[in-house]
């Protein structure tokens, strides 16, 4: 207990000390170098344990004031206060702080509608079969909650609670489960929308568009090395991730459906396709058939209506340069994300999807009467149907139109090539379709669905430039009232409480920034910048070395220091020195963020671990947990190198986007 | 004297919780501005201005609430260790000589900031034909004076502290991680949590 007070005591004194013993004495002391003073000086009082807004507030106004008096003392006092309040005001008519209140309220109202459980639940059961599933599923889950809500500690106690118990009676070891949920809890922080990336655009002023568009793939980099090391530990130790029995993967099927797949077979498509029509089927009601088949078709209609929507924008006979790029936008997304995309256009063409059944089951009755095989091309053919349907639809909806501009283009190999690969991948995907996966689908469909439609929705409508981040923000908090409404979780009280920590969250950011622009300001008014300009331009360091100087850095100081007080204080030193050294603001923000990131998994401060310490059982300590996140933290070392090393991973998708 | 406390705490808590409301109505604003724009292709040329007032006022009157909470951040590497006779007085020092002048100044400095912008009747120049700013501008003081009330009140609580060697009640409040709802919420008792033990010492038999 004490020795941890005379060691922090005695470091904040190591500061001071040096601080005046590297610095001249104090009567040749210059502006400049009282600057310096000033940065150490803060870095000791936020040690301190003050709230650090008034921290950062007060000394600004002291040294600001130390500043204009050198210059001219009869206005000194004046010109501080006018300072303190220019700068004051300028943080509250900030247009881009103003997304920070948005996207913390949406993260409080999704946190409260309370889909985790299911969330977690139909993760665990979809990736039953991959080695160490239970940790799979516990990642997977924490990056959506926490990409959503962006709160580790409420993400981390949530998983705690949820996955760790189910994990420990699976066998898994303390130390996996632990470093899964501690490690899988901070992605928030880095996958947009998130607010640190909000925070460093406001202060590095960069785009927090591009900023988005930027962290994106790092992000998802990031989450799928950690399923990586999480399946290839399962494979080589099975002692600490033993595989689930198979009694366990077991669906329970309802009523319905097992009575389908006991007459029929199990595959979803041809037994419900056969009990439509067939005279078996007498114990279910058509109308309850219609139903699953209609949520089994679910993925095969929003691919075909997607990929109608993609051919209708390539074959736009419009301006030739527009068409060029979305065909390579359109190429690149065609495989991956479609999947997640198509169930946005699912959500909101449900009614139509109903109506459209009833023409659809008749395109599929031929093959089925032909065998399974032959499924492949009717679903091209329907594919295909369904985009040149919608294209002529549009076509003849504006015929004067038409005749002016001239012939549609022709949809380019590529698109057809793609188009195979979709349909294929349809074939395959309903080849193995059975009632059980229509469960877990089904169970997806409640929980995974509905966020990752908001998050890609939030995320696209930003990234495509159609909307401000602002406004994503907004309909984004909007989303949230209505996913915490449609899981019958909205009342006065969950309101009141998600309204009341956005206002607290929200001016603690905020009034920090009011603390930080004024100190910043006084650096710079006493000329602490261009010295420490000079100083790092006379050590005549290449970009790589000043880039690794100043990762590590920012590293160190993210052990005393929390990311808000590092990327407020620090980044405004660091930033101006940047184009000395040809480095891209965006990129070393991306850096900054993975950085950053990986100080939440840095014991022994790392507030993750707390959480979960809270929540677990007794016999759990804090140092198996510890344990458990270095692994996660080398990874994350090993992913900052790699965006280092291919700076694409985080600048391509802006550079497409923006060019 | 915890009367005064708890009273000047209610009134910070109180202002600051009927702004928060404004995120409310902020999400509405912007929502309805965004379809107003995209789809009755009616944009309001006010809207920006609004917008960033609202999110001016909702964050400087909930300063003072957040500091009756104890819920601005603060460097807590250390400050966790230390007895509460130590943080009460490192809190009361920086209280007395970074609080209190900073935000004397801000107030008074905002309060003729105020003052200039009421005597011109200023309007936006953000946006042609912008709203008014003066009432946006007269938030600075009135947010500064609360948060100096309210930090007079922390000053107390330090000396309280001082002497009887740990830290006065606060009123209760909606927390950001608050263990125990979050177990009602997914279903989780203490004594499930208990259970596990036994799969943590088999596990560790395990390995060794």
């Amino acid at each position: 207990m004490k020795k941890e007070i005379w060691f922090g005591l005695s470091i904040m004194a190591l500061v001071v000390v040096s601080a005046f013993v590297l610095l001249p004495p104090f009567a040749e002391m210059k502006n400049g170098h009282l600057g310096l003073l000033m940065l150490a000086l803060v870095v000791v009082a936020i040690m301190l344990g003050f709230p650090t807004a008034f921290t950062l507030m007060g000394m600004g106004m002291i040294f600001a004031w130390i500043a204009y008096r050198s210059q001219n003392p009869s206005l000194a006092v004046d010109q501080t206060l006018d300072l303190m309040v220019q700068r004051t005001f300028s943080v509250m008519s900030n247009d881009v702080l103003i997304s920070i209140p948005l996207f913390v309220f949406m993260g409080y109202l999704i946190e409260r509608a309370n889909l985790i459980e299911k969330l977690f639940k139909s993760m665990h059961l979809a990736t039953a079969r991959v080695p160490g599933s239970l940790a799979v599923a516990t990642i997977i889950t924490c990056a959506i909650f926490a990409t959503a809500t962006g709160i580790v500690g409420a993400v981390v106690t949530l998983m705690g609670l949820l996955a760790l118990p189910a994990m420990l009676r699976a066998g898994y070891s303390v130390q996996l489960s632990a470093g899964a949920i501690t490690a899988g809890g901070c992605l928030g922080i880095l996958i947009p929308p998130s607010v640190m990336l909000i925070v460093y655009g406001a202060t590095a002023g960069v785009s927090v568009v591009k900023l988005y568009a930027g962290a994106f793939f790092p992000g998802i980099m990031l989450a799928t090395l950690y399923i990586v090391y999480v399946v290839i530990i399962a494979k080589l130790k099975p002692h600490l991730a033993p595989p689930m029995s198979a009694e366990e993967r077991i669906v329970p099927l309802p009523p319905v459906t097992q009575e389908i797949s006991n007459t029929f077979s199990d595959k979803v498509l041809p037994s419900l396709l056969g009990a439509l029509k067939g005279k078996r089927n007498a114990a279910t009601p058509t109308v309850e058939i219609l139903k699953q088949l209609g949520i089994a078709l679910l993925p095969l209609i929003s691919v075909a209506l997607l990929s109608g929507v993609i051919f209708f924008k390539i074959t736009q006979p419009l301006p030739s340069e527009v068409v060029e790029g979305v065909v390579a936008m359109g190429g690149a997304i065609e495989d991956e994300p479609q999947e997640e995309e198509s169930s946005n256009s699912s959500e909101l063409q449900e009614p139509q999807a109903m109506g459209d059944l009833k023409s659809l089951p008749g395109a599929f009755e031929a093959p089925q009467a032909l065998g399974g095989a032959v499924e492949a091309p009717a679903v091209a053919a329907s594919t295909t149907a369904a985009s040149s349907a919608a294209a002529s639809a549009e076509e003849a909806a504006k015929p004067a139109e038409v005749a002016d501009v001239g012939e549609r283009q022709p949809a380019p190999t590529g698109f057809w090539i793609a188009m195979g690969v979709v349909a294929f991948a349809m074939f395959v995907f309903y080849a193995y379709f059975s009632f059980a996966r229509l469960e877990i689908f089904k169970m997806l469909l409640g929980s995974f669905f509905p966020l990752a439609v908001m998050i890609l929705a939030v995320l696209g409508t930003i990234v495509f430039g159609l909307a401000t981040p602002t406004e994503a923000a907004a309909i984004g908090s909007l989303g949230g009232l209505l996913l915490a409404a449609a899981y019958r979780r909205l009342n006065f009280q969950v309101m009141k409480e998600s309204v009341f920590l956005t206002a607290k969250t929200s001016a603690m950011v905020c009034w920090l920034f009011v603390g930080s622009s004024i100190f910043s300001a006084a650096f710079a008014l006493l000329g602490g910048q261009e010295l420490i300009n000079t100083w790092v331009l006379s050590l005549d360091m290449t970009p790589v070395q000043f880039m690794i100087l100043a990762q590590v850095v920012i590293f160190l100081l993210g052990w005393p220091l929390e990311w808000t007080e590092i990327i407020v204080i620090f980044m405004p030193i660091f930033i101006p020195l940047l184009p000395h050294f040809g480095i891209d603001p965006l990129f070393f923000g991306l850096l900054v963020a993975l950085n950053l990131q990986t100080a939440f998994l840095s014991p022994p401060v790392a507030m993750a671990a707390f959480y979960l310490k809270g929540v677990s059982p007794p016999q759990v300590s804090l140092n198996q947990i510890f344990a458990g996140m270095m692994p996660f933290m080398a990874i994350q070392v090993f992913a900052i190198v790699l965006l280092y090393m291919f700076p694409a991973i985080g600048l391509w998708l802006p550079e497409v986007l923006y060019k | 004297m915890q009367n005064i406390l708890l009273t000047i705490d209610k009134i910070s808590t109180w202002v600051g919780q009927l702004f928060a409301w404004l995120i409310f109505s902020l999400t509405l604003m912007i929502s309805w501005e965004v379809f107003s724009r995209y789809v009755l292709n009616h944009p309001h040329p006010w809207a920006f201005d609004v917008m960033s007032m609202m999110y001016g006022t909702l964050f400087m009157m909930a300063g003072a609430y957040t500091l009756s909470k104890n819920g601005h951040v603060r460097g807590d590497v250390l400050y966790g260790f230390f007895p509460p006779r130590l943080q009460a007085g490192l809190d009361l020092l920086l209280y007395l000589v970074f609080f209190i002048p900073g935000v004397v100044a801000m107030a008074w400095a905002g309060f003729h900031y105020a003052g200039d912008s009421w005597a011109i009747r200023e309007y936006s120049n953000v946006t042609a034909d912008g709203p008014p700013v003066y009432p946006f501008k007269t938030v600075i003081p009135i947010a500064g004076g609360l948060l100096l009330l309210q930090g007079l009140v922390e000053i107390v609580r330090c000396v309280i502290c001082l002497q009887q060697g740990e830290w006065p009640s606060r009123i209760e409040d909606v927390e950001e991680v608050d263990v125990e709802k979050l177990k009602e919420m997914v279903n989780v008792k203490d004594s499930d949590i208990a259970k596990l033990d036994r799969y943590v010492v088999a596990g560790q038999g395990v390995q060794k």
